[in-house]
């Protein structure tokens, strides 16, 4: 019996929200104080497999925000700041549907984002076409910034930076000879780690490669997490004194811990994508200590504007700061930081023009774009895990140079 | 004999008050859960808070009273279920009678034709996006397998394979790909070409799989989607590799006197999209009442029984196969040329899944009920995000779209419109005569 | 040969995997047996094993670090941490997602989305609620070299599962043999209206067999979180492979269910010296296909009524 209430309510719900649809769209936050409000959005992985990696950037996301409304950063600013997101799922499919949101959204004056290099591709020609300022802390993708998009921007270095200088430090600071390279068939770590080998020979480095398709332990791919036990014991018998990988924390911590058990003895590497302290707390201490650790970015020092800033973020998210998160945590305040010069009256093309002369020193570095919209500067940042903690040893240039 | 009968009526009244009470407990229960999906997260390092702030909380008191409410509704249909039956069945009368006649269900039809043309021209560019890449595509995938999982009763669960051999056809053809075709196509050439593709893959895989029998099909099917996924991103000298193929370009039609070029508006995808859905509707609408479509009903009713008749099984089954590929071909082409960009993780496993899921849920063996199921399923969660119920965030939404399904296939489990036919076979099964499809084997499901 | 480079060390890697596989296809084999229905939520059952074990482990032990007979009582508490994890979501499972389904004798592809509805509820309930970072369970034991078989190391983990595996295995195998929930499980499985006929409660009989397999699927959750970490979406791969490794042996099958998980994780394993690991899965699923094509009911057939 009661089916028949389903049976008569469904379509009628569906009937009713449809009209809701089809009669507005979303209603607009009047602000009840006079000064204008914009809103910053942020796209990216929410739900799905790679829904950690999004979430690292929401919050960082929101925290910035926050805190420049209430004058933190920034001091007194002329505006009020919202804050809106898109979840993209990571995925090329569904990007250009959020992009669209976004672009349609009057009130949303700049996007940090997207955070996938994919989904990126896939939305950026609607961003363009709409003018809206997109700065991603996470694309890395080369060819994103071939395309002529007047409107994007990333404060990560591309892998066409960091492979090379990631490269040259294996071959000239640590001066090696033979390397094992894996990536994790993703498109960050597969072309991070094409970049890399390619360089490395050209250093006359001997490379041995191999793929381990990234597993649902950790992101939404195919691998299967038995496959790290294997490929150790290639790693092992090839006695390769470096293993780099390419890839996530979360994957880094198993494949570590599959070579330890092993019983391989050389140095394990790895990429800006286990740059996360759950990388130690998955791979155990032990395992974890003495990993190098590569990043554009500056480490979150124990100077008391990093400590406020993680310890605020850490009693928003819920979880620590961890891989991209200070990047994000920047692409919102550059974004900020322009407004505040523009004034009371912000527009979209105006943050645009503002973004390509902007310099705002961030957390992670001083932020100044090129042209094309890359991040300028390439030095790239060598870490290791000592005692549980990420320590920074200096950048590759500088460390090449004192070897 | 008195004793025995007030005896009877006792336990009766006492079985009925135990099924109500149960109910009761069934209600709460499930608006408790409804307060933990809609309250606040918990974490690695605080795992019970999100448990703690939803149920300890005064709101938990709300969603008691709710699902005291719901149960209150509930029992009180089943004491005066007749009465509202009756008045219900006043209403749906009319309805009823008339919706047979072929000239009312064209009509009703042609509205709906009428309101599919003009209302994307009133919504906005986000909402029109949302009609192109969120529910049309989905919206003909599904009518896709429909052909295959419905009329066929094949269980495929690896459909996305098709849609991603129509997309990566597509950037062959128009020269985005490492390696280049013999000619190089415009994107709206491409379609016959993609297409094809697919139909062709679909023989392909069909041959020598399809001689196994349902639940082994599944898991071949299964494994030919994640193939399809690996080899897109290991061939990266064929497919791009991960980082995909980009650079796609937009289709363009240039005859006679017609020049026309897709940008990047998603209206006009729309209405390319709409007229390749409604063609497809026609056709496998035609197909279903043919000779063919026959043939997969006695298939899929009792494949003995069809290959005793004279029914070649296989090759009906490598023609589902195959004809279902074809809208998947081109809605591979739609999102190829559309989004420019392509990238193996555009087609994951998990995809196939869902598709298989909104054809089911909209209704098995009925073009109608898959179109409804896709466009419901695809449209309800981005209604969600611009209208977010209290307490959802977007993290959450698979948790909501599970429950929805797991809650109409206990209430419906013929999906929201079902074929007649199916809906008679189901009928007929839940009085215990037959079974619901010819999926079990040879004996009747458990009861 | 490809194969022959260190081969002891991949086959004894690959034994441990495919006791994993096998303790996780004895679950949709059991279900299977007595409601020819492939259900697709099995993974997090896996899942929730995970999870609840880890909860116990990480109260109990915290920072310290075990050894000897501790060792040993905190594997077992684990494991059967595990198990109950495992059994009441299997129980949960059976009781709101498939009784009301089989009350209607709803066909058998709305029992396969309202358990796919039931897979995604789970676990993203479980990531909103536990967080979407991996959780390492704290070491019941310290992990080395146990003893070397003809040169090849064999590590405490592989030994835990070995033993953890055979012991579940052997109990289960005499508990469908030999005891009375067996013969219902058989029976049902072999005919249930006649069953029921004969006096089995079909309802309890089927509660029972997916709480037996979720106990199987829970400790392999345990087992495999001790060494990959627990993590909400940890069901979806692992369980596939088992799915496959069920088929592989004979849907149905119980005895086959464990010869195609061992045979499964043995392949994937030696298959690494064979071709990049990339390829891997395709490799595995060719071999699939073949067997399937030569042998369409599984290697050791279906039919769980005839004993296994």
């Amino acid at each position: 019996m009661h089916q028949r209430i389903i049976r008569f309510s469904v379509p009628l719900v569906a009937v009713a929200l449809t009209l809701g649809t089809f009669g507005g769209a979303a209603t607009a936050s009047t602000s009840r104080s006079s000064e204008p409000s914009y809103t910053i959005a942020y796209e990216g992985p929410l739900s799905g497999g790679n829904a950690q990696l999004g979430l690292n950037m929401k919050y960082a996301v929101e925290l910035a925000i926050r805190w420049a409304n209430e004058g933190k950063t920034f001091g007194k600013l002329p505006f009020k700041l919202q804050y809106t997101e898109q979840d993209d799922q990571g995925s090329a499919t569904v990007s250009p549907t959020s992009a669209e949101a976004l672009v349609t959204n009057s009130s949303v004056v700049a996007v940090v984002g997207p955070a996938f290099s994919g989904a990126t591709k896939a939305a950026e020609p609607i961003f363009s076409a709409a003018d809206l300022a997109t700065v991603s802390p996470s694309a890395t993708n080369p060819l994103l910034a071939t395309e002529g998009w007047k409107n994007f921007f990333r404060v990560v270095a591309d892998d066409n930076a960091q492979g090379p200088y990631d490269a040259d430090y294996i071959a000239k600071a640590l001066k090696l000879k033979s390397v094992y390279t894996v990536d994790d068939a993703s498109a960050y770590g597969s072309g991070l780690v094409g970049a890399l080998d390619l360089r490395l020979q050209h250093d006359g480095v001997h490379v041995t490669h191999q793929t381990a398709p990234g597993t649902t332990q950790c992101q939404a791919g195919t691998g299967n997490v038995q496959e790290y036990g294997a490929l150790a014991s290639q790693v092992v018998s090839s006695k390769a004194p470096l293993l780099y990988y390419g890839g996530y924390y979360c994957d880094f911590a198993l494949f570590a811990k599959a070579l330890r058990a092993a019983g391989y003895k050389g140095q394990l590497m790895s990429d800006d994508g286990s740059l996360d302290p759950h990388y130690i707390s998955e791979a155990t201490k032990g395992v974890a200590d003495n990993t190098l650790v590569t990043c554009a970015c500056a480490a979150l020092m124990n100077t008391p504007v990093d400590n406020a800033f993680a310890t605020a973020f850490k009693q928003l998210a819920g979880f620590p700061s961890g891989t991209y998160t200070p990047e994000a945590f920047d692409a919102t305040n550059v974004i900020i930081d322009v407004m505040k010069t523009i004034g009371a009256h912000v527009t979209r093309a105006a943050i645009v023009d503002g973004l390509r002369k902007v310099t705002y020193v961030g957390i992670t570095k001083t932020v100044t774009f090129r042209p094309n919209g890359n991040i300028a500067g390439k030095t790239i940042y060598v870490y290791r895990v000592e005692n549980g903690k990420i320590v920074e040893l200096g950048s590759t240039l500088s460390l090449i140079k004192s070897s | 004999m008195s004793v025995s009968t007030s005896t009877a009526v006792a336990r009766i009244r006492s079985a009925r008050h135990s099924s109500d009470v149960r109910r009761l407990f069934a209600c709460v229960f499930g608006f408790l859960v409804l307060a933990v999906m809609t309250g606040p997260s918990g974490s690695n390092l605080a795992p019970t808070s999100g448990f703690t702030g939803s149920l300890l909380h005064p709101r938990v008191f709300v969603f008691i009273a709710l699902g005291v409410a719901l149960w209150a509704i509930i029992t009180a249909q089943h004491r005066w279920g007749e009465a509202i039956k009756h008045a219900s069945d006043h209403v749906t009368a009319l309805p009823r009678r008339v919706m047979p006649d072929r000239r009312v269900r064209l009509a009703f039809y042609a509205v709906l034709l009428a309101v599919a043309i003009v209302g994307p021209l009133h919504v906005n560019a986000f909402w029109q996006d949302v009609l192109v890449d969120q529910i049309g595509i989905y919206v003909l995938l599904a009518i896709g397998l429909n052909v295959v999982v419905g009329y066929a009763g094949l269980l495929d669960l690896g459909y996305i394979a098709f849609y991603a051999i129509g997309a990566y056809s597509t950037a062959f053809w128009t020269g985005a790909l490492p390696v280049h075709p013999p000619i190089v196509l415009n994107a709206f050439w491409a379609i016959p070409f993609a297409i094809a593709t697919a139909m062709l893959s679909g023989v392909l895989i069909g041959a020598p799989t399809l001689r196994l029998r349902g639940d082994y099909l599944a898991i071949v099917t299964l494994g030919f989607g994640e193939i399809i996924q690996i080899v897109a991103t290991n061939l990266q000298g064929v497919t791009g590799g991960a980082q995909g193929v980009i650079g796609i370009p937009h289709p363009a039609v240039n005859l006679l006197h017609v020049h026309y070029t897709w940008l990047i508006d998603p209206l006009p995808y729309y209405y390319l999209l709409l007229a390749f859905v409604v063609l497809g509707l026609i056709a496998y609408s035609f197909l279903e009442h043919s000779r063919v479509g026959r043939a997969w009903t006695a298939i899929r009713e009792d494949e003995v029984a069809a290959e005793s008749s004279g029914i070649n099984v296989l090759k009906y089954k490598i023609m589902a196969f195959a004809i279902g590929a074809s809208t998947s071909g081109f809605a591979g082409m739609l999102t190829a040329s559309k989004i420019s960009f392509i990238e193996p993780g555009d087609f994951t496993v998990q995809l196939s899944i869902l598709i298989l899921v909104l054809v089911i849920f909209g209704g098995m063996g009925s073009l109608l009920g898959a179109v409804v199921g896709a466009a419901f399923l695809q449209w309800f969660p981005w209604y969600l995000k611009e209208h977010p119920l209290f307490g959802f965030q977007p993290e959450d939404l698979y948790i909501y779209l599970g429950a929805i399904l797991v809650l109409t296939m206990i209430f419906r489990p013929e999906g929201m419109i079902p074929s007649r036919r199916r809906k008679r076979e189901i009928g007929l099964a839940e009085h215990g005569v037959g079974t619901a499809d010819a999926m079990s084997s040879s004996q009747a499901p458990v009861s | 040969m490809c194969f022959t480079q260190n081969f002891w060390s991949f086959f004894i890697g690959g034994i441990a995997n495919g006791f994993l596989y096998a303790l996780i296809a004895l679950g949709y084999t059991l279900v299977y047996g007595v409601l020819q229905l492939i259900n697709f939520a099995h993974s997090e059952v896996f899942m929730s094993g995970g999870f609840a074990g880890y909860f116990v482990l990480n109260a109990v032990i915290g920072n310290s670090q075990p050894r000897g007979l501790t060792s040993i009582g905190l594997i077992v508490l684990g494991t059967a941490a595990g198990a109950v994890g495992g059994a009441v979501v299997a129980y949960l499972l059976e009781r709101v997602a498939y009784r009301p389904l089989r009350r209607r004798k709803a066909p058998r592809l709305a029992f396969l989305i309202s358990a796919i509805g039931a897979s995604y509820f789970l676990y993203n309930l479980a990531g909103k609620e536990f967080g979407r970072n991996a959780v390492t369970i704290p070491a019941p034991y310290t992990n080395g070299t146990v003893f070397y078989i003809f040169g090849a190391q064999v590590q405490t983990y592989y030994v835990v599962i070995a033993i953890a595996a055979m012991i579940m295995l052997i109990v289960l195998d005499r508990i469908v043999a030999a005891t009375k929930l067996g013969r219902g499980i058989r029976a049902v499985a072999q005919d249930a209206e006649t069953a029921s006929l004969m006096g089995v409660n079909i309802d309890r009989v089927i509660a029972q067999t997916f709480i037996l397999g979720g106990i199987l699927g829970g400790a392999a959750g345990f087992l495999f979180g001790l060494n990959s970490g627990v993590v909400y979406t940890m069901g979806f791969t692992p369980a596939l492979k088992a799915f496959t490794a069920a088929v592989l042996g004979g849907i149905g099958n119980i005895r086959g269910a464990m010869l195609g998980g061992l045979l499964l994780g043995v392949f994937e394993n030696l298959g690494v010296t064979c071709a990049p690991t990339e390829w891997r899965d395709v490799i595995a699923f060719g071999i699939l296909v073949l067997v399937l094509i030569v042998r369409p009911t599984g290697i050791l057939g279906e039919r769980l009524g005839r004993s296994a």
